[in-house]
């Protein structure tokens, strides 16, 4: 079974899901096989889930949870929630609330 | 990500298109990552370019251009 962080939400696939595509937003990707659980965050992406039970995950990156720093993380986190609030333009806007919550994302997949 | 109806996503409402925002996705997670990790994943960013102008319907010789761009155009 796979959860994946899609924009509306968790998402659990197990074989037989209907067939999906979800559009996934910066977030964590657990794997659960047996009773192993990996941990990936994913940028941001896609699931496909076919009808034959096969998912694919597509993410322009992909890590495992413990390769990310969470000093790096805190301090971008406190950067764009600072550029948020002095952003002016909308595009300015965009790209402080993206980093806000890329980093919140990642934030709570260290600390969650 | 309902906020309000029809503007879709804000950064489509702000004019960037998902490619770009994807892309910056992806550079926000790689500067956040452990060494040796975050070496071997900034070598991803780099985009190399080849131009070559066209003059009277032939392409003229192509240059290289290399840039470290996280997330092309907008």
């Amino acid at each position: 079974m796979i959860i994946v962080p899609a924009t509306t939400g968790q998402m659990g696939v197990l074989p037989g899901h209907v067939p999906t595509i979800a559009e996934l937003k910066p977030g964590v990707m657990t794997v659960h096989e047996g009773t192993d659980v990996s941990k990936y965050f994913v940028s941001s992406g896609f699931a496909f889930i076919h009808a034959n039970s096969v998912a694919d995950v597509i993410a322009v990156e992909a890590v495992p949870v413990d390769h990310l720093d969470s000093n790096l993380v805190q301090k971008g986190l406190a950067e764009f929630t600072q550029k948020l609030g002095s952003a002016s333009t909308d595009l300015e806007k965009a790209e402080a609330q993206i980093g806000v919550d890329v980093y919140s994302a990642m934030n709570s997949a260290l600390t969650g | 990500m309902a906020s309000s109806g029809a503007a879709g996503p804000f950064w489509r409402a702000a004019g960037m298109t998902y490619v770009s925002y994807s892309n910056k996705c992806a550079s926000m997670v790689r500067s956040c990552l452990k060494e040796p990790h975050r070496t071997e994943a900034l070598e991803r960013e780099k985009v190399h370019f080849s131009i070559s102008k066209w003059v009277d319907g032939k392409p003229e010789k192509p240059s290289i251009r290399e840039e470290i761009d996280s997330g092309c155009g907008r």
